[in-house]
């Protein structure tokens, strides 16, 4: 569905993607890890259209992926972007709606709009609250819901887990699963390693700007230099 | 009283025209965070374009006014990709963007200057001078046209930045850019609309200025009032924006009325200056942050 191929990006004089290739089969969830400052972020931005490609190039269902954010939206990728970046003036609703910008047909976005009710209550109690005063797992799930009214098929997500308590980090993985039964495909950039890899099918480690290993989620997770490296002890990444 | 009054509806008339360069102001600041200086300048040529409509090309004043309005978005249109759009590609700094501004309005400024010449030259006398009297009141035929075709501007603009799809596309790129790409909005196109809207606003603010006074060359100076009206409402809001300009030209005519024409700007500054003090955001303004 989307293929990376040995994509270059820099910062200026900072180089942050040094050929970096990746692939996303439909229906999958794929996660990248890495550390801080690893380039997944970019990475994220790159295949949004945010960044330029030094070289390289990104392919969506087979075609060049336009090189313009609003295009590759219309193209069926949304992006979570790190931060969530809701609009903190509007209501929840019109969060929502502002995700549906480029779709005309009034009914199909009624419905996504239910179903991503169905998949927040939360969103729903909150409909007309501003968003600015939600708390930061509620952004986090409105960022996914908006995400979800543009009704792409693959969903990019960016540290979604990132600042929240324990157990909200548990219901934002629970809801990623729920988003693929949904239909959808993810790519899933994650610091917290361990979580990532139980939620994905595969992975990626990415370190300074490469791919270091690759492989099934769980021969990842097996692998011993990731578990010095990323995993640690179960209990102080779950949190 | 009647004095009083008379000059308030003189204040909402020329306060209603600095609302509509300060919305100006306000829309470009609101979506790229930077001083638009450059709006001075195109308000001057929205006066020469409709100077030379009606004179020159002898038009109709609908026609003169179309002209000058359709000029001065596209001038505003060339203004933001030939200076601004060149740093926005490379993610410039602000300061970049108000040198800019700066050398855009020179250039406009001076190019008036070497090409048509520094002398002001008055707008042929198309709305008959006599006042209309309402009671005691002598109501100006210009001011009233003046006050009403800046309400109709600014009712329109609100109605379609609040009400449309391209308006809620404003919105959200002025709440911030990469969350409204991620919606799949060309925030491209929106900078262009709104530099198109805000250079219409100049060409009627710089019609109707240019009616009332004369055209020349310098004649976007005026825009440093409708600024500090924008900062007083507060940076980047509308309705700051507008409260702010008819605040100023209502306090503007008092002090002139009662006081002194000298001391009109002095006096009218110091009162603006006096609330920035106390509000530093503006009356309408949100949170501030350190932007130029
Ligand atoms: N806007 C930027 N300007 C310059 N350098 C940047 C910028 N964004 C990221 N970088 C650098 O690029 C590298 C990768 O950053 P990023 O993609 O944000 O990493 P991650 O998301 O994995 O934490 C880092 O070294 C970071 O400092
Ligand atoms: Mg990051």
């Amino acid at each position: 569905m989307l293929t990376v191929r040995d994509i270059h990006v820099s910062y200026g004089g900072i180089r942050a993607l040094k050929g970096v290739s990746l692939r996303v089969e439909k229906g999958e969830i794929v996660t990248i890890i890495g550390a801080n400052g690893a380039g997944k972020s970019t990475l994220l931005n790159a295949i949004s259209g945010f960044l330029k490609l030094g070289s390289g190039e990104i392919l969506y269902q087979d075609k060049l992926l336009p090189k313009r954010p609003d295009r590759v939206v219309k193209a069926g990728i949304c992006h979570v972007p790190e931060g969530r970046l809701v609009f903190a003036n509007l209501t929840v609703e019109d969060n929502l709606r502002m995700g549906a910008y480029l779709r005309r047909d009034k009914g199909a976005i009624a419905a996504d709009l239910d179903k991503v009710y169905g998949l927040f209550p939360r969103l729903k109690e909150r409909q007309r609250q501003i968003a600015g005063t939600l708390s930061g797992g509620e952004q986090q799930m409105l960022a996914m819901g908006r995400a979800l009214m543009t009704d792409g098929d693959l969903v990019l997500m960016d540290e979604p887990s990132l600042g929240l308590a324990p157990l909200l980090v548990q219901t934002v993985f629970d809801i990623i699963l729920e988003i693929r039964a949904l239909g959808k495909t993810i790519l899933l950039v994650e610091q917290n390693a361990y979580k990532a890899l139980d939620a994905a099918d595969r992975a990626y480690v990415l370190e300074q700007g490469r791919i270091v290993k690759k492989g099934p989620a769980a021969e990842v997770k097996a692998d011993p230099s990731v578990r010095a490296a990323y995993l640690g002890t179960e209990s102080n990444t779950a949190g | 009283m009647t004095q009083f009054l008379q000059q308030l509806t003189n204040g909402l008339s020329i306060g209603s025209v600095y609302a509509l360069m300060a919305v100006g102001y306000s829309l470009v600041y609101s979506i790229m965070n930077f001083s638009n200086f450059a709006h001075g300048g195109v308000i001057m040529l929205g006066a020469y374009f409709g100077f030379f409509g009606l004179t020159t090309f002898k038009l109709p004043f609908a026609a003169a006014f179309a002209l000058a309005t359709a000029g001065t978005a596209l001038v505003a249109i060339v203004v933001e990709r030939v200076a601004y759009k060149p740093l926005r590609d490379r993610k410039a700094p602000f300061l970049y963007f108000i040198i800019s501004a700066m050398g855009a309005s020179m250039f406009l400024e001076n190019f008036v200057i070497a090409t048509i010449g520094p002398n002001p030259k008055p707008y042929p006398p198309i709305i008959p001078r006599e006042p209309i009297a309402l009671g005691d009141l002598a109501l100006g035929r210009l001011d009233l046209i003046m006050f009403i075709v800046s309400a109709a501007c600014l009712t329109l603009l609100v109605l379609f930045i609040d009400r449309t799809r391209l308006g809620k596309a404003i919105q959200a790129s002025a709440y911030n850019m990469k969350a409204s790409a991620l919606m799949g909005i060309n925030t491209d196109s929106v900078v262009i609309l709104v530099f198109a809207l805000g250079g219409f606003l100049a060409g009627v603010a710089g019609v109707l200025y240019g009616m009332k006074y004369m055209v020349y060359p310098t004649i976007g100076a005026i825009t440093l009032k409708s600024f500090i009206a924008a900062v007083f409402g507060g940076l980047g809001s509308l309705p700051g924006a507008v409260l702010g300009s008819v605040l100023l030209g209502v306090i503007e005519t008092l002090v002139a009325g009662y006081l002194s024409s000298q001391y009109r700007d002095l006096i009218a500054f110091v009162i603006l200056i006096g609330v920035l003090i106390v509000r530093p955001t503006g009356i309408m303004g949100k949170a501030v942050e350190d932007k130029a």
